[in-house]
């Protein structure tokens, strides 16, 4: 019975010429999303490649020039596009590309491509992860809304009756003729996305398996929405009603919710601003160690220390230079306040990310948002990875030069130039995004509640839906 | 006929509790989405009154520096940050050049969360690539606010929508539209005024929702009476041009699902796609130039100019003889050879930096040229410049910004060459900035939308003009 009703079902679908339509209209709409962003991904990789060896050949080119004084001229770290941002662009458009790493000073990520946009941006893009989400779910509704109440409006409730069939088939059989067009479609655009990416020259990164994990994650959330597509047919008395819910859910999961979250974090867990946050970080530099002043009191304390373990009684007679020694002091001090500080944002946004998740509650669709981002590393999470490494470079690449200049020079020496080929040596900065794994492991509160949605919906559909 | 239907129609809204439903909607939706908008405007005023304490506060601080040093007292800090010296002045001193909230400022919150409201301008600094973008976690750029433009362009159509999309079609499902046809009316005329009265009831909720709620928040619009009349007059022509929709599908299309599908493709065309489109067409055509690259010229040319500064602070004093050092001991130091190489980037920096402003404005014209396929993109740009939060305002801000800092600068320069120290008299000439937000709200998007909404109107009547008279009554 269950092959049964799956076939009646596929066939009136295609024979129904709404239905046609739409899966016409949403092919072609894929079709676009997906060339405009492989151009896009293609496109802003060959600007990531070109600027990094072109910053690189700067920094190497630099001449001779004391080790601080390349420390304030400093350098970029890009943050390069990864292959699944082709089907999820995630927060990418709103995140910075490129960081400057300098002396003193943790950056921003600046210069997000929607700023560089006009206002219209903010209205999104026509992008794959657009129709997964968005039109997708409103497919589901519109082959689904009628699947149970056209058999009371059509008067075949009472045939099927007499046929002797039990609800568990028969709602089967339907979910079953539901999820197949969407599973084809879902199917056959991560098959070309997963082809086109295999093929293209730099997919260093790109593994099938992220793929094949988010297509998962794509399936279970459409198997979310067809039973709360199902469960609402078969509670409305008319097929008008059920489309209306339908589309109210549709509101509420799609729109409503992320926005509210969105306004209920920010009041709840807000941001400093810009210049706040910068304010509150002098604040705290100035407390310590700066290592341009020798009259700061923890300056002069460290002098105390370091004569008294070298045994010596004045800074000239140590065997590096005090200059180098004070200065990476300095920046170990600045590099610890602005741990601090970004560990604040990151809590802040920790507590933002609760508010998500609580008003998942109302919504799969957050769950679902916020795990596709993650495995196309287009997410906030990755974006902190990213700002993170660029710091561990910006700490490490401080120690490199302040060392050199300690250890190549005597106290008082500042007129000192490094070699012309000294900065070669300097390590490239080379950034991994997250693994798969570690993704996961981050995310299991979105696993979870997205698989909490999965079982929830299922066993009201199997509670609730009777044939009657 | 129009008296019996208003009556009619009335009363099956109030029996089937539409009105309450929807005042129950608008008041909440309204409530909410200006709670917030004014939640953000306290956020950014308050931002901004402490910036300016701040500098009040550090101002005192040099005010005394300033006296002690006078008076030959020895004083806790460095002699390098002297507040004497113009360009301890110029860099840790700096000013706020603040964007004030405009009245209505809650309705959209546009790119407000995007950008920056203040920035304080210092001389010192190598990033010559201003950056205005806000912190802001990047989900909540993502998913966008719930503001009162959202509920307005987003929202309010697909309440029509649930209003309107089976006046006629439900008549005929259930029978009553063959007693109808007895009736001394055409049908496009009913159908037109069951949906005007629709209009009517909507348009007189929602203006007084929106008052009440503004009251309620403790905000009085009649203070900005033009800004509310032009806040009003777009949200009914917006109702309107849906309206006008529900009008042409309910004559054109039929059943009731099928009806309620068209109307929402129509909003998914309409407020999801046009104007993700028209924004990709335009950023792909006029691509304003990689910001990566830019940062590349940007730093071949500080290479340039830092490894020939000598020459370069040579040729600029020689041909700017009034910054030649004035005083006896001749003694340069890091700031001259600063200003000037920072003057000589910026200067070489400009076109690159102006091909970039060209790019966008490029791209801007090209929304402003197709922004009328989409009456949701005109509503949503005209609220956000009832606002004075839309792109144009915060370019406004960023280029007064720019043009400040350039004062800014230029006021330490004489003072650096000359070797000469700051006094406390010259506190009043530091250069003050003043935002000057854009005028007026342009009564053209109103007037767009109004057009689009007579247009569909007209298609509905032609439409009808051309089906078989019979098809009306029974099914299609």
């Amino acid at each position: 019975m269950i092959a049964k009703t799956f076939l009646k079902e596929t066939k009136q679908l295609l024979r129904d010429g709404r239905v046609r339509i739409a899966m016409i209209m949403v092919f072609s709409l894929l079709g676009i999303a997906v060339w405009i962003s492989t151009r896009q991904y293609q496109n802003v990789n060959e600007q990531y490649a070109m600027a990094k060896t072109a910053e690189r050949a700067i920094w190497d080119s630099q001449g001779e020039k004391n080790p601080h004084s390349a420390a304030h001229y400093g350098t970029y770290a890009f943050k390069p596009k990864y292959p699944l941002s082709l089907i999820d662009q995630g927060v990418d458009k709103y995140a910075g590309t490129s960081i400057f790493l300098e002396a003193h000073n943790r950056n921003e990520a600046q210069f997000s491509a929607a700023a560089d946009q006009t206002g219209l941006a903010r209205f999104g893009d026509l992008t794959p992860d657009f129709i997964l989400l968005f039109i997708i779910p409103l497919l589901i509704i519109l082959l689904g809304y009628n699947s149970f109440t056209k058999e009371r409006e059509m008067g075949t409730l009472t045939l099927l009756k007499s046929q002797g069939i039990s609800s568990f088939k028969w709602i089967w059989g339907k979910w079953l003729a539901l999820i197949t067009p969407i599973f084809s479609i879902t199917f056959v655009l991560f098959l070309i996305a997963g082809l086109v990416l295999s093929n293209l020259k730099d997919f260093g990164v790109f593994n099938w398996n992220t793929i094949i994990v988010m297509f998962l994650v794509y399936i279970v959330f459409y198997a979310v929405f067809i039973n709360i597509v199902l469960v609402i047919s078969a509670r409305a008395k008319k097929s008008g009603i059920s489309l209306v819910l339908g589309l109210g859910v549709w509101i509420v999961a799609c729109l409503l919710a992320p926005k509210m979250a969105t306004n209920i974090a920010q009041v709840k867990h807000p941001y400093p601003t810009a210049q706040e946050f910068a304010e509150a970080v002098q604040e705290d530099k100035d407390k310590g160690l700066d290592g341009h002043n020798p009259w700061n009191e923890e300056a002069q304390e460290l002098e105390r220390a370091v004569l008294a373990e070298y045994g010596v009684d004045s800074l000239s007679q140590l065997p590096f230079n005090f200059d180098g020694y004070i200065m990476q002091k300095g920046e170990e001090h600045q590099a610890e306040v602005y741990f601090k500080h970004y560990n604040y944002l990151k809590k802040q946004y920790g507590k933002q990310t609760q508010v998500y998740q609580t008003l998942a509650v109302l919504s799969p669709f957050l769950p679902t948002r916020f795990l596709s981002m993650s495995l196309a590393n287009t997410d906030y999470g990755t974006h902190w990875h990213f700002n993170d490494a660029a710091e561990k470079y910006r700490i490490a690449t401080q120690k490199f030069l302040n060392d050199h200049f300690a250890e190549s020079t005597e106290y008082g020496d500042w007129g000192w130039k490094a070699d012309a080929s000294y900065w070669k040596e300097l390590p490239q900065f080379d950034y991994d995004p997250p693994t798969l794994a570690s993704t996961l492991s981050q995310n299991t509160s979105n696993v979870a509640l997205l698989g909490g949605w999965f079982v929830l919906s299922f066993g009201l559909l199997f509670l609730t839906v009777k044939i009657k | 006929m129009l008296k019996y239907n208003f009556k009619y129609e009335l009363k099956q809204l109030l029996r089937s509790r539409w009105i309450q439903l929807l005042s129950a909607l608008l008041l909440s939706l309204f409530g909410f989405a200006t709670y917030n908008g004014l939640e953000k405007v306290d956020e950014r005023n308050k931002a901004i009154a402490t910036a300016q304490g701040n500098v009040l506060k550090n101002d005192e601080r040099m005010m005394k520096l300033l006296d002690s040093l006078d008076r030959g007292l020895e004083v806790s800090i460095p002699s390098w940050r002297y507040p004497t010296n113009p360009m301890e002045i110029g860099n840790n001193y700096p000013r706020v050049a603040a964007m004030p909230t405009e009245p209505f400022a809650f309705v959209a919150t546009g790119q407000s969360d995007m950008f920056t409201h203040y920035k304080k301008p210092e001389v010192y600094g190598f990033s010559f690539i201003e950056d205005f973008t806000e912190m802001t976690s990047p989900v909540q750029l993502l998913f966008g606010s719930f503001d009162l433009a959202f509920v307005i362009v987003y929202l309010l159509p697909l309440l029509i929508i649930a209003f309107s999309y089976n006046v006629l079609s439900a008549e005929r499902e259930s029978g009553s539209l063959r007693l109808l046809g007895a009736q001394p009316i055409r049908i496009e005329t009913w159908v037109l005024q069951k949906l005007g009265l629709r209009l009517l009831w909507l348009s007189l909720l929602v203006i007084a929702t929106l008052l009440l709620v503004l009251l309620v928040l403790g905000i009085n619009p009649f203070n900005n009476l033009n800004t509310l009349l032009g806040l009003i007059s777009l949200v009914l022509v917006y109702e309107l041009f849906w309206f006008a929709l529900a009008f042409l599908i309910n004559l054109w299309v039929g059943q009731s699902a099928k009806n309620a599908m068209a109307l929402l493709g129509l909003w998914i065309v309409f407020v999801l796609l046009v104007p993700s489109v028209i924004n990709q067409m335009g950023s792909t055509l006029y691509a304003t130039p990689s910001r990566v690259l830019m940062i590349n010229e940007m730093r071949d040319t500080q290479a340039d100019v830092l490894k020939n500064v000598d020459e370069i602070l040579n040729n600029f004093l020689r041909d700017h003889p009034e910054y030649a050092v004035n005083d006896t001991t001749l003694q340069r130091n890091y700031w001259h050879n600063f200003m000037v190489a920072q003057k000589v980037i910026r200067e070489e920096l400009q076109p690159v930096l102006d091909n970039h402003d060209q790019q966008l404005k490029k791209q801007q014209d090209w929304v402003a040229q197709f922004k009328w396929i989409s009456p949701a993109v005109i509503t949503q740009e005209a609220l956000n410049q009832m606002a004075g939060t839309s792109s144009r305002d915060y370019e406004n801000f960023r280029q007064q910004v720019l043009d400040f800092s350039e004062e800014w600068r230029n006021h330490f320069m004489p003072m650096v060459y000359n070797n000469a120290d700051f006094t406390m008299e010259d506190l009043e000439n530091l250069p003050q900035f003043e935002y000057m937000p854009l005028k007026g709200t342009p009564i053209s998007a109103p007037l767009t939308v109004l057009g689009f909404s007579l247009f569909v109107y007209l298609l509905g009547v032609f439409v009808y003009g051309r089906k078989s008279k019979d098809s009306i009554l029974t099914t299609v």
